[in-house]
């Protein structure tokens, strides 16, 4: 049995271990809410010192134990309620079945439209941190640099979130949906500093400039590989239709293969609907991995 | 009477989990203005139920829920005391479904109760 808390940071740190080894977002929800809410508290009871408040906080708001249990719990409804079950129930089918169940996977779709979205954000964010970064470090020795210092990474902050929001939504990884609750009512400079020492700050940076060279090779290769595949398939359809003497218009089809057409058309037409499910595979494999290392960059490292 | 306790705490915690989110839609209906989460919890710890007052750790999530499903709407606004709040708001669709919640409450409320007290048709 753990102490009462004394402080609001103590409060929030007896919360934070009770709910080790849970979800990172849903870790950076909790304690989003425990702090609104305390600090709620403490304006409502101007007068009261903290120990006293925080002692009648576990018949309120609840002890950090119990509010670890709720926010579990409903996590759990939520995600039975919510979510699509994950794919991993489909490996009891059939290689092949798996191969090409990938169609209906809504996560491989959303997969690949991330990856046509990330060279638009890529570039978004790529920009945003060369820009404000620059910018700061120009001017931090003039006084006007401490306010462009912390715009900047405030900026940092919300695409931060929306980042995570589209990670979640699109790839399927579970993000906070709430802000970090940056240290309030702190001197301005102790403020600059935290930015500085926050792991986080820097983590997010890096993840924001590894998005442009990352969001081009996605774009690449889903844009490559979804036009070869159905350019593939609709070339070798053309070419049949043509071959059984149908007028197909002013197109000139040349499969460009050194075979016989008879059999070049089915070869392009297996290969463009092998490249076809390719794509899809590996829009979804993106998918994974990206989630991950977003979660990483920006969510894992503000676990201290 | 030891062996009744965990039976009730069950049977709170189940039947909580479905009225918490009619009751918050209903105090946002209510309140005309966006509130905020400490402001619904204070306002439910008035009625004095253990159900409704109990932690009030448990509005936040189902806010959140109503929020993701479009029954509110919220949005952060700085406070002179104290941390940013972030206010919630019943929308249209919020209001439709919480007439629609309402009324199978009702029904439901009376159909317990008349089995409750034996009166069964």
């Amino acid at each position: 049995m753990t102490t009462t808390p004394r402080t609001i940071p103590e409060y929030l740190e007896q919360l934070r271990a009770a709910l080790r080894g849970a979800d990172p977002a849903l870790i950076q929800d909790a304690l989003y809410d425990a702090e609104e809410y305390l600090r709620s508290e403490l304006a409502a009871n101007p007068g009261t010192d903290e120990a006293t408040l925080l002692a009648g906080i576990a018949g309120s708001y609840g002890a950090p134990e119990e509010v670890a249990d709720i926010y579990r719990d409903t996590e759990v409804q939520v995600t039975r309620a919510l979510r699509a079950p994950p794919p991993a129930a489909a490996d009891k089918r059939g290689a092949l079945a798996r191969f090409f169940g990938v169609i209906a996977d809504p996560y491989a779709w959303t997969g690949f439209f991330y990856m046509l979205l990330s060279l638009a954000t890529g570039i978004v964010y790529f920009t945003t941190v060369v820009t404000g970064f620059s910018v700061s470090a120009g001017t931090i020795v003039l006084i006007i640099g401490i306010p462009i210092v912390i715009l900047f990474v405030g900026v940092i902050r919300i695409l931060s979130l929306v980042e995570g929001r589209i990670v979640e939504v699109m790839l399927g990884e579970r993000m906070p949906r709430r802000p970090l609750y940056q240290g309030r009512g702190q001197p301005w400079l102790q403020r600059i500093v935290d930015m500085f020492t926050d792991l986080r700050t820097w983590s997010t940076m890096l993840y924001m400039l590894l998005m442009l060279p990352l969001g081009t090779l996605y774009f690449t290769v889903a844009v490559t590989g979804m036009s070869t595949s159905l350019g593939l398939v609709l070339g070798s359809v053309l070419a049949l239709l043509q071959g059984m003497g149908l007028d197909v218009g002013h197109f000139d089809i040349d499969l460009g293969v050194p075979l016989p057409l008879w059999l070049a058309i089915p070869v392009c037409f297996a290969g463009g609907l092998l490249g076809f499910f390719l794509t899809l595979h590996i829009a979804r494999l993106v998918a994974r991995v990206h989630g991950v290392l977003a979660k990483h960059l920006l969510v894992k490292t503000a676990q201290y | 009477m030891a062996d009744v306790e965990p039976h009730l705490k069950k049977f709170q915690k189940e039947l909580s989990a479905g009225t918490v989110s009619l009751v918050l839609l209903a105090v946002l209906e209510q309140s005309g203005e966006p509130v905020y989460g400490y402001q619904i919890a204070k306002r439910l710890e008035r009625t004095g139920d253990p159900l409704l007052g109990g932690k009030q750790s448990a509005l936040y999530p189902v806010l959140r829920n109503l929020s993701a499903a479009g029954l509110a709407e919220s949005h952060v606004e700085p406070s002179v005391s104290g941390p940013p709040r972030r206010y919630y708001r019943i929308t249209p669709l919020g209001s439709e479904v919480l007439a629609e919640w309402t009324r199978t409450w009702r029904t439901t409320r009376q159909s317990v109760d008349s089995v409750l007290e034996g009166q069964l048709p």
